[in-house]
């Protein structure tokens, strides 16, 4: 079965096509990193503008790559939301267009669901098992026992974990994206502060990092106000012990919990090797899998595997009344 | 034969046509509520089964490439766009505001789509032996202000289906020459832009 992927949810344009919900033949991904670095964070207009430019280039790739045609997909998969809903309208109607032109299925995805299915590309799933999805806009617990089903055991309260990442390194004066910066100078630095590990021992599978982002904001403006020297490396990898503890702690709780066989890591912060490497050290017992670089960040090749599971799990369709939504729960749609 | 599909979702307005050999055969224009995104899939099915046509069998498509609502004629363009690539067929632009000019028979037309705040996109045209053309450029401006400069009569008009006649033999439809460089044409850069050129 091949799978045409579609993903516009953020500042990625991107297009794949994926065969039986493993082989990926093809990943393109545009992204407008350099773009929205200018403004210190995604703008969601210029997002907008920068899809539609970019959209139908990027099929042609995708298919190329592919060496496949249109006529011969059996499916479309497309994120229907959550994320920014200018963005996700472009993919959607850009989808909607390719059914209706070649009578070819269409289905919508949930974009964590692609997330989490991002890890069965290159390892296969055994169930029970806890997803831990991680990203800038989201930082949750997930529960699945079996294909296409997601049980949510615990959120953020607040902030998601990579924007209190975007937070602190703009606080500290590094550039946007946040993430990827403090993780790399966490790595040169030593614990030299104790910051706080909110929720650590709280008797859910609930985050919080508003309290930790401010304390950190709070003691580089005390300390600068003291003229004292910030060592921001060790600033980095102190405020990163104290995130991935919270999330490592958390995870291994819910695996003691639900006796799972397996832990995945999805979204865009699996890739920080603080916490990559903290996971494989703290939980030995069962596996660990984190996505490849290339399926952490935002693509279309986790959105066409996850409709392909959702599709054999559900075996319906969407009609064309299928629409973009910025707020979408996991559950919702099935 | 020749197969032309006309799109506008730059206003409030959702405006869809098949035209066969210059004639419209199926048309829809209709208020939607910030739900274009929805119904226009649905509505050009609805339209080429009732014209018996398939996507495949157009030979243009010719779309309003705004100014107007961003969201609004993303969601249109996106639609001529992919219809352009996927069957490579020529694809024309038209000012969203020429085509609801195009609905009113006065010698003078200024059609505007509301832009918030008292302001309009806004632009004056002319019409003579059924011809369209610009008097002047297409603007965001404040609505009254803007119509004081005028001492002619003319008609203001915010709304009504396109004169397909009138378009076609208009000069104001523009081809687009690569299909990939196809994007709405929003008048303005973003606010964003415009802050960061400010400092
Ligand atoms: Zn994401």
């Amino acid at each position: 079965m091949y799978v045409l992927g579609v993903e516009t949810s953020c500042d990625e344009t991107s297009v794949s096509v994926t065969k039986d919900g493993k082989e990926v033949l093809s990943n393109v991904v545009l992204s407008q990193i350099d773009i929205h670095k200018e403004y210190g964070g995604v703008v969601p207009e210029i997002a907008s503008r920068e899809h539609i430019k970019g959209i139908t280039y990027v099929f042609d790739q995708a298919m190329k790559d592919a060496k496949i045609e249109y006529k011969d997909l059996d499916l479309i998969a497309v994120t229907q939301g959550p994320g920014l809903i200018g963005s996700l309208l472009i993919g959607v109607n850009a989808a909607k267009v390719i059914s209706l032109n070649y009578h070819i299925p269409i289905i919508g995805v949930h974009h964590i669901t692609g997330h989490i299915y991002a890890s069965n590309i290159e390892h296969d799933f055994e169930f029970p098992l806890i997803a831990l999805v991680v990203s800038g806009g989201h930082t949750e617990l997930i529960l699945m026992k079996e294909h296409f089903s997601f049980e949510k055991l615990g959120e953020t309260q607040d902030d998601a974990v990579g924007e209190a990442y975007d937070k602190v390194a703009r606080v500290l004066g590094l550039p946007y994206p946040g993430g990827p910066v403090v993780d790399r100078l966490a790595k040169q630095g030593v614990e030299e502060y104790q910051f706080p590990r909110p929720m650590i021992d709280s008797d859910d599978f609930n985050f919080s990092f508003s309290g930790l982002k401010s304390h950190v904001i709070n003691l580089n403006h005390n300390m600068q106000q003291r003229n004292e020297e910030v060592h921001v490396e060790n600033f980095c990898r102190s405020f990163q012990e104290a995130v991935t503890d919270v999330l490592v702690a958390k995870t291994i709780k819910a695996k003691d919990h639900y006796q799972v066989k397996q832990i995945v890591v999805a979204g865009g912060v699996a890739a920080n090797s603080g916490l990559r490497q903290k996971m494989k050290e703290r939980i030995t017992d069962i596996p660990v899998y984190f996505p490849s670089m290339k399926y952490c960040t935002d693509n279309a090749a986790m959105i066409s595997v996850a409709g392909y599971y959702k599709y054999q799990k559900e075996q319906k369709y969407d009609d064309f009344m299928l629409n973009g939504s910025g707020r979408l729960d996991i559950n919702e749609g099935e | 034969m020749s197969k032309q599909l006309i799109i506008d979702t730059a206003t409030k307005y959702i405006y869809l046509s098949l035209v066969v050999d210059n004639k419209e055969v199926e048309s829809v224009y209709q208020q939607g509520d910030n739900n274009h995104s929805v119904t226009i899939i649905p509505l050009l099915d609805e339209l080429l089964q009732k014209a018996n046509l398939s996507l495949q069998e157009l030979d243009e498509v010719i779309v309003g490439i705004g100014p107007g609502s961003y969201t609004g004629v993303r969601i249109g363009v996106t639609v001529a766009k992919m219809i352009g690539y996927l069957n490579q067929i020529r694809v024309r632009t038209i000012s969203s505001l020429a085509l609801i000019a195009s609905a009113s028979d006065q010698r003078y037309v200024i059609p505007y789509v509301d832009a918030r705040r008292g302001n309009a996109f806004v632009t004056c045209l002319k019409q003579e032996n059924n011809m369209l053309s610009f008097v002047t450029e297409e603007s965001l401006e404040n609505l009254e202000q803007y119509l004081k400069q005028f001492d002619f009569e003319y008609e203001l008009i915010e709304e009504g289906k396109p004169n397909v006649k009138k378009i076609l033999a208009s000069n104001l439809l523009e081809d687009v020459g690569d299909i990939h460089e196809l994007k709405p044409n929003y008048l303005r850069i973003t606010e964003a832009e415009r802050n960061k050129n400010g400092n």
